[in-house]
Formats: C-alpha cells, sequence, structure tokens
C-alpha cells in the first residue's frame, strides 16, 4: 500500500492521533512513519497532534508517586533501576524514537546482564544443548530469553559463522522482520542480521568475528520488514542474553 | 482534584530547551512542573496506576533524549510532551495482551477512581483550546465516539461495543466527526504560530 492520497494520509493519521486504530493498523502506520520517504505523513500527524492534544489540558491533575522520578533519574543517569517491578519492563524500548536509550550502556548492560546469571544461561544451554549437533566445541554462546523463557539459541562454531536457531516457531509477522544486535561493552548495537522466524539462520559474513569481538549481550528486536531503517533497533526487543565466549580450545600437545 | 497552578508555556519551553542541552536540574524542573498533567493523560488510557507510572518514566527517558527535537516542534511544550506520552500509552493499550474482548471486565475494573471536573467548571477555568469549541460542534455521536477513543484510548472495536454500536457505524461516526473537525481547526491552524519558542 502506497500512502500517496493526502486525504487518506490526514485521515489515517488523524485516526492514530485520536488513539482509535486497531493493533495492527497502529502497528503499520508507526513503521510508516519511521520511513523517511513519509515525510508528508509525518507532517500530518504533526498537524493532528497540535489539533487533538490540547484537549488533554481539561483533564484534572493526577500526582504520580515519587517513586517515577527516581526511576527516571536511574534510567538515564545510571544507577539500580528496580526493574524487577516492571509490568512492562521487556517493552520500555518500544517506540521508534528510543533511540539514546537504546544506545546507552547501563541500559544494555541491565538488559543483558540484570537477571540472568551465566550459571543460569549455561544450564539452560545444555538442557538445549541437543538444538545444535554441528559443532562440538563453539567458540562462543548465547541462549536469549524472554520472561525466564529461552526463545533462541545463539553459537559460533567457527570463525566468521554464526548460527541462529528458534527453540520455538516465532508466530509469523508479516509486516516485520526480526533482527539480531551485538551490544558492544560500550552499549553501542551493531546490527548482525535478519532471523528467520520459523527456524535455523546461519550468519557468515567476513566481519561476523570484529563484530562479536567486542559483544557482551545478543538481543533480537522486531523491526519493519527488511531490518530497522536506521541501522539502530527501533523496535521492540523480543528475547536478549548475554554471550558466553568458550575458551579456545587446548591443542593437543604433541607427542614427544 | 488537584489544582496545580499552570506553568506557563514560555517557562517550559525554556525548561526543555536547557534539558536539550544536558541541564539535569531543568529537566527535573520540567518533570514537576508537568507530571500530574501528563500522569492522568497516560492514566486515562492504560486504567492502571502502575502501568501509568511506567508510562510517564519511559515518555521522560524520552524527554531527556529528545528534547532538542521539540526546537522544530511547533506546537505549545506541555503538546509535545503530551504527544509523547499519548503514544506510549496507546502502543500498551493496542498490545495483543493488553486489547481485551469482554468489554465489561475490561472497563469495570481499575478504572482511576478520580473522576473527571464537571464541564462547566471546566469552561470556566481557562480559555478554551480552539479544539474543544471544535469538539463542540460535532453531533452527539460523533462527539462521543470521538472522545471516548481519545481520553479512554479504546480503539474503533472497543467502542462500538461500548455504545452497543455495529463496528461500521462508528467507524463512519469517527470518519465524519474528524472530518468535521478537521474543517473546523483547518482556518485556525493556517495562521497558527507557535505558542511557545525555544
Amino acid at each position: 500500500m502506497k500512502l500517496t492520497n493526502p486525504q487518506l494520509q490526514s485521515r489515517l493519521a488523524a485516526e492514530y492521533v485520536l488513539g482509535s486504530m486497531s493493533i495492527r493498523a497502529r502497528r503499520r502506520f508507526t513503521d510508516y512513519l519511521v520511513m523517511a520517504q513519509h515525510r508528508a505523513l509525518r507532517d500530518q500527524v504533526a498537524i493532528w497532534e497540535r489539533f487533538m492534544t490540547p484537549l488533554t489540558e481539561q483533564l484534572p491533575s493526577v500526582t504520580p508517586s515519587a517513586r517515577v522520578w527516581q526511576r527516571i533519574e536511574s534510567a538515564i543517569f545510571g544507577g539500580k533501576t528496580p526493574a524487577s517491578t516492571r509490568v512492562f519492563g521487556q517493552n520500555a524500548v518500544k517506540t521508534p524514537a528510543n533511540k539514546g536509550l537504546l544506545q546507552s550502556f547501563a541500559f544494555w548492560r541491565n538488559l543483558g546482564l540484570g537477571a540472568s546469571s551465566l550459571a543460569a544461561v549455561l544450564l539452560v544451554v545444555l538442557l538445549v544443548g541437543n538444538i545444535f549437533r554441528a559443532s562440538a566445541d563453539p567458540m562462543l554462546m548465547a541462549v536469549l530469553e524472554n520472561d525466564g523463557i529461552a526463545r533462541i539459541v545463539v553459537e559460533q562454531p567457527k570463525s566468521g559463522v554464526l548460527m541462529v536457531k528458534m527453540i520455538k516457531p516465532w508466530k509469523p509477522a508479516p509486516d516485520n522482520s526480526m533482527q539480531l544486535w551485538v551490544i558492544s561493552s560500550s552499549g553501542e548495537p551493531r546490527s548482525l542480521g535478519i532471523v528467520n522466524e520459523l527456524g535455523e539462520t546461519k550468519f557468515a559474513t567476513g566481519d561476523m568475528d570484529v563484530k562479536l569481538a567486542d559483544g557482551l549481550v545478543l538481543a533480537l528486536s522486531r523491526e519493519p520488514r527488511g531490518g530497522s531503517p536506521t541501522g539502530q533497533p527501533t523496535g521492540r526487543i523480543l528475547c536478549k542474553g548475554p554471550i558466553a565466549k568458550m575458551p579456545p580450545k587446548q591443542k593437543p600437545r604433541p607427542q614427544i | 482534584m488537584n489544582t496545580t497552578e499552570p506553568i506557563a508555556p514560555s517557562q517550559l519551553a525554556d525548561l526543555l530547551s536547557r534539558t536539550a542541552l544536558g541541564d539535569r536540574q531543568a529537566f527535573a524542573a520540567l518533570y514537576e512542573a508537568s507530571k500530574s498533567k501528563l500522569f492522568v493523560v497516560a492514566l486515562r488510557i492504560v486504567r492502571e496506576r502502575q502501568i501509568a507510572e511506567e508510562v510517564l518514566q519511559d515518555s521522560f527517558v524520552k524527554i531527556w533524549h529528545h528534547a532538542a527535537d521539540y526546537a522544530t516542534a511547533k506546537s505549545a511544550p506541555l503538546t509535545w510532551m503530551s504527544a509523547i506520552v499519548r503514544n506510549r500509552s496507546l502502543d500498551i493499550v493496542r498490545r495483543p495482551n493488553m486489547e481485551i474482548a469482554d468489554d465489561e471486565d475490561y472497563f469495570a475494573v481499575n478504572m482511576p477512581d478520580e473522576s473527571p471536573a464537571p464541564p462547566d467548571q471546566l469552561a470556566a477555568k481557562r480559555d478554551e483550546a480552539q479544539i474543544e469549541r471544535c469538539m463542540k460542534n460535532l453531533e452527539g455521536e460523533q462527539h462521543k465516539a470521538i472522545a471516548m477513543a481519545f481520553f479512554q484510548g479504546l480503539s474503533h472495536t472497543e467502542v462500538a461495543a461500548r455504545l452497543k454500536k455495529p463496528l461500521g457505524t462508528v467507524k463512519t461516526h469517527i470518519r465524519r466527526g474528524l472530518l468535521k473537525l478537521k474543517d473546523c481547526l483547518d482556518g485556525h491552524i493556517n495562521d497558527r504560530q507557535p505558542e511557545a519558542g525555544a
């Protein structure tokens, strides 16, 4: 669908701002919005936001609890975030424009290393270990989980290659792609590529080892079809997990 | 009902522009000045205090990182921030596990207990925004459907279920109502100046 008709643009922008769109319609609309070529649509949204949003001023004020500010501060400036109490903790980064948050190292560190200890991850690796039969001695492993449920397993069987396997196939979303990211110790996400929702994906690129060298966490995000338009994660994080690097295998000592 | 003195748009704009430069004190003042106005926006849509608090938190993280964008926005600061809060709230209530089919239950539980101020009291409170005047020109059914969608974040389907009207009828009411609003507001927008510069 091409949104070139100005009347249609205005109508959809109005319904988006009003908030009456269904889940699916809203998601598709948001995808259009994040793409630069839909400048006209963004302008329409801005116009309608300017129209409609002042209506909220007639609502009587309600004071939020003091803990909100503490959480805002720790989310931005670091420190301990009481993340476990969040109802929507996993989806804190859903909006496309949350780039700053996605890039902050504190955020990624909490995301990847907060809840799950390496030991727990390795246990899961043992439990799902039979998913990968090809490589006996992976260089790197990660189990990406969401709410404590392991969703995908990633391993690097050899230099330059990365294997991604869904533990259970994901519900296909025709308008979206799932993109795998590696987050470096400086908190910078780098794309590893688009993952096949239904089964196994093999990445083999020349710069794979370079991308992974400084990697701490792997994360899978939902992106517009074909991948993030910005080169940074824009959609919500579906699952994530810390990277476990295996010690290089000891070469058998030459027999004398 | 909370009767916080409204802060002037120019003051909020100033705080936003200082926030854009990384001024943490300005950011804290911005939060203090707008938190109660913005919190109710989220609360009306997501209906649960805890979730509304998370919406507010996420929105202010976003405001911190994107305060510089306000410079190019043509809206009042509170409008700009409210739009962020509304979008975050709507993204949450439009998640599959939040759109609950059973409307009766959906509305019975977790409604915030703060009731809206009576309309005449509101009208007296301050100058009416253009949008409020235009809303009043809408026919009853159009007005009702649009207000429900806007304030409570209800989808077409949810508005239809609540009004016990066919979905198609509700969609038509909303579509026609929005067209009418647009006609009413068009003249207003063309010559509108930003309410406050950054």
